[in-house]
């Protein structure tokens, strides 16, 4: 390679963070129970550390682009983590346009989230350690986001699932929140064992050349066929884990547990974009499997549908969201499984604005409304909540794919890439999605805004949320409306200047498909959006009642009771043979040697006790018959 | 010729005291057969020409550590039933001289390998507070230190251990 | 002859262990012991004797100061123990039995 560029800062920007949680969570934990600190220091403490993150993030993005289009990467390696054999890692950070992309929405994003909590938790008695944790979430990302290599990518990987769960059972108090912080702990612990056999079949395969993705990338012609589908297919394991596909889609729906804003950290900046940006990370790997590629395709669109079709039927505001989440996530899959891996990354990057825009809209109806998240007791909000009223707005709007907002150009283009690429199939059911989409996405909005209110008191209490939390929505909104902007097809008179941009570290081919294509994806996405939209509004425009939920309805409702599968089939199995172990393996095979051990030294002490008569004159007749022995023996030798 | 005598009767009386010592019911009796023991001890020392170390011996042993263990067990005013029973004593006698037998065997055997010498009373340049103070000053410094020392801790040890205690009152 | 002394130390010493491993009445265990030192006392000076060197008396007197010491402590002890049981038996106290 040609000369390679090395800066310093690279390190600090995953560092600022994680010594801000550092810092907070010593104060905290040595403060809260004698004189707790006031909410003002935690809050200025703890959006320091973001807002260094991304003054840097910037300064790294303007000294990317100011290099050359070949080679523009830097990197640092801070120390050697260990040196084993041909195994060389060490604690390395790159960034190449695909990584920095993701650190500015990464640290942009979280940034303005840790500004929104300070409105949103301000009175909680765990003011200080949910800094500390939000703080920890984000270091974990920018450490998985600018790993330089797999090895390190995982400290962050593993460090997002940990920042997960503790904030997923942030109210802990209740035992179904810490349950669904276990569940989504466990459940990313499936998808890990898959992202480390991967891992470490890929270090078997070709990690002797250096174990860094620059090494990799270089080395990964020399990978046979079914060893890259393997490889190929375990990552992806990871990915469905982190980032919420069939069959590990369960734990996010129930990670609404958490606070709100960490619902929107892990459903726009953190966490669940991890899967898609590590299978672009890894496109020079994926291109080469083709098989792979259309196994996360089809994984990835059918999720969308599924939880379309699950997100129809919710109450829970959050839930709905939460279901449009893995829908989106599967678009992105969808993306890179069909080979447009800037179209999934792109979507990545327009999803991080609107539906952090979503997330912290709905906290904002749900602290005016006092924790209540069910929609059929909201109702006519318009008038109360301006400011959240239109940001709302225009988050579904772009959500649901409505031409010239953000959510319309990445949908579209992986839409138009999937049929592009020859998956029509894909293409055909994500069309589909989209419609649904556009119909749950506005059955919310109606239902949350517009009507008549169903709860009148709550409602009379209902007033818009303080300036820390409706400015970060403003903001957000700008971003949902324009982001899409920034990668517009030839056909709009754009430059697709983020595949561009991402161009140098994704390995894709762009075909050339006939105009006729393009448009037609073009209109199938503009009726889905307008179908979708016009029977939501034909249904809860003018308010609704609450229905009772019957035959394949009630079916979604209860998400086609996977759970309660999951448990018969894996969770209660696996209970039973936990249990017959106890019973059997353990009193006698391993805890057999331990307490054996134990006895033998109490049944040594028993007997050595009797020499320990407590009489001091006995004591020194033991030392005089020392003595005398070893004078026989003496005596013995010295002539 | 007369040396030799003294030593024999000087041992003599060493060991009867020691011997008084250890069979004495009570501490009284056998306190004063160790003075007894202490004072042949400061005579053999005087035959070893360690002039000194006899003047020190009847002034510091014989005179304040027996006296100090003297006023002690009258202070206490021990009677005969305060005393420890000791059935068993004889027997304990025995098996204790069965024990200490190789012991002093050992010691005899290599006391045996010594080469022979000539005890005779050597004049002055030996033994004398000048010889043992020009040594003891300058070799032995730093010891002499330590064991003021010490000499101090135990005296205020024995203060905190056998005074009075306040806080109890 | 300096081997007379010396054996007469041995002699001295192994009464002192013979009074401390046979007796319980406290002072005179106490007693014995110093039977020891001053059994070691005399072989200090008998081999100082033997090799014309100063150095055994200044042992010797170390011994002294040490035994001085000793004394007090003990008898502190010897006074203390009587206080809290009014007996002289070393058997009476045997809290450290196992």
């Amino acid at each position: 390679m040609e000369m390679e560029q090395t800066v310093t800062y690279l390190v600090l920007i995953p560092l600022m963070p994680l010594v801000g949680a550092l810092v907070i969570g010593l104060l905290h934990m040595f403060t809260c129970t004698t004189r707790p600190l006031s909410e003002r220091l935690y809050g200025i403490l703890g959006v320091t550390g973001p807002v260094i993150a991304t003054i840097l993030a910037v300064k790294t993005f303007f000294e990317l682009k100011g290099m050359p289009e070949e080679g523009r990467y830097f990197s640092q390696k801070v120390f050697t983590w260990f040196n084993v054999g041909e195994l060389d890692v060490a604690m390395g950070f790159l960034a190449d346009p695909l990584s920095v992309l993701m650190l500015l929405f990464v640290t942009f994003i979280g940034t303005l989230i840790h500004f929104y909590s300070i409105g949103y938790m301000a009175g909680d008695e765990n003011f200080g350690k949910f800094f500390a944790y939000l703080n920890l979430f984000l270091g974990s990302m920018l450490i998985l986001v600018l790993a330089d290599g797999p090895v390190v990518m995982f400290v962050g990987w593993e460090g997002v699932g940990l920042c997960s769960y503790l904030l997923i059972s942030f109210y802990s108090k209740e035992r179904d929140n810490v349950l669904a912080g276990n569940k989504a702990f466990i459940v990313n612990r499936i998808g890990d064992l898959g992202f480390i056999l991967g891992m470490s079949l890929l270090f078997w395969a070709i990690g002797s050349g250096g174990f860094d993705y620059l090494s990799l990338r270089e080395n990964a012609s020399a990978l046979a066929p079914g060893m890259g589908l393997a490889i190929c297919l375990l990552l992806f394991v990871g990915a469905t884990g982190k980032s919420a596909q069939i069959p590990l889609y369960v734990w996010l729906p129930d990670a609404m547990a958490g606070p709100t804003p960490v619902s929107a950290l892990i459903h726009a900046a953190t966490m669940v974009t991890a899967g898609v940006y590590m299978v672009a990370r890894f496109s020079f790997l994926y291109v080469q499997a083709p098989l792979a590629g259309a196994v996360v395709a089809w994984v990835g669109i059918l999720t969308a549908l599924l939880a379309a079709i699950f997100g129809m039927f919710q109450k829970d505001i959050k839930k709905v969201l939460a279901y449009s989440t893995v829908s989106q996530l599967g678009y992105m899959f969808a993306g890179v499984g069909v080979a447009a891996y800037s179209a999934g990354i792109f979507h990545v990057f327009t999803h991080a604005f609107f539906k952090a825009l979503l997330f912290l809209g709905a906290g904002s109806v749900i602290c005016a409304l006092h924790h209540q998240q069910d929609i059929w007791k909201m109702g006519g909000l318009k008038a109360k909540m301006p400011t959240t009223y239109w940001t709302m707005l225009i988050g579904c709007l772009a959500l649901a794919g409505c031409p010239l907002l953000s959510g319309f150009f990445s949908k579209d283009e992986i839409l138009y890439m999937a049929l592009a690429n020859g998956y029509p199939g894909v293409w055909l059911v994500g069309v589909l999605v989209a419609a649904m989409t556009a119909y749950y996405t506005f059955r919310m909005f109606f239902l949350v805004f517009h009507g008549s209110a169903r709860d009148e008191e709550a409602y009379a209490h209902a007033k818009e949320s303080p300036k820390v939390m409706t400015v970060p929505l403003v903001i957000l909104a700008i971003g949902a409306v324009f982001a899409g902007y920034l990668n517009l097809p030839a056909i709009f008179g754009g430059h697709q200047q983020v595949t561009h941009w991402l161009a140098g570290s994704l390995v894709e081919h762009h075909p050339h498909a006939s105009l006729g294509l393009e448009l037609l994806a073009i209109a199938a996405s503009i009726a889905a959006f307008a179908i979708g939209a016009f029977i939501a509004y034909r249904k809860f425009g003018q308010g609704a009642e609450e229905p009772e939920f019957q035959g394949f309805a009630k079916f979604a409702y209860n998400l086609f009771y996977v759970d309660q599968f999951y448990h018969a089939v894996i969770v209660r199995p696996y209970k039973a043979f936990g249990a017959a172990i106890q019973r059997t393996l353990e009193p006698y095979v391993t805890d057999g040697h331990v307490k054996l051990s134990s006895l033998l030294y109490q049944l040594i002490g028993q007997a050595f006790k009797v020499f320990q008569v407590g009489y001091v004159r006995i004591y020194a007749i033991y030392m005089v018959i020392g003595l005398s022995l070893m004078s026989l023996f003496l005596s013995q030798t010295l002539n | 010729m007369i040396a030799e005598l003294l030593f024999s009767v000087f041992a003599v009386l060493a060991i009867i005291g020691g011997l008084g010592l250890v069979l004495a019911r009570h501490p009284m009796n056998g306190a004063i057969c160790l003075v007894m023991t202490m004072i042949s001890l400061a005579g053999l020392y005087s035959l070893l020409s360690a002039k000194l170390i006899f003047v020190l011996q009847l002034i510091v042993y014989a005179g304040a550590i027996m006296s100090l263990i003297l006023f002690i067990i009258m202070f206490l005013n021990i009677r005969k039933e305060d005393l420890p029973k000791e059935e068993w004593r004889w027997a304990y006698y025995l098996g204790g001289i069965v024990v200490i037998a190789p012991v002093g065997l050992l010691m005899t055997k290599a006391v045996k390998a010594l080469p022979g010498s000539e005890a005779s009373i050597m004049g002055n340049g030996f033994g004398g507070v000048k010889e043992v103070g020009v040594v003891l000053f300058r070799e032995w410094l730093l010891p002499f230190e330590i064991v003021s020392i010490l000499l101090l801790v135990s005296l205020v040890g024995a203060v905190v251990l056998a005074g009075k205690r306040r806080v109890e009152q | 002859m300096i081997a007379d002394y010396l054996i007469l130390s041995i002699i001295l010493f192994c009464i002192g262990i013979l009074g401390v491993v046979s007796r319980r009445n406290v002072f005179t265990v106490f007693m014995s012991i110093e039977l020891m030192l001053n059994a070691a006392n005399l072989a200090f000076i008998a081999f100082s004797r033997l090799h014309e060197s100063m150095d055994g008396h200044v042992l010797a007197m170390m011994v002294m100061a040490v035994a001085a010491a000793e004394a007090a402590l003990a008898l502190a002890v010897v006074i203390l123990l009587h206080k809290h049981k009014s007996k002289l038996d070393t058997n009476m106290f045997s809290l450290l039995k196992g």
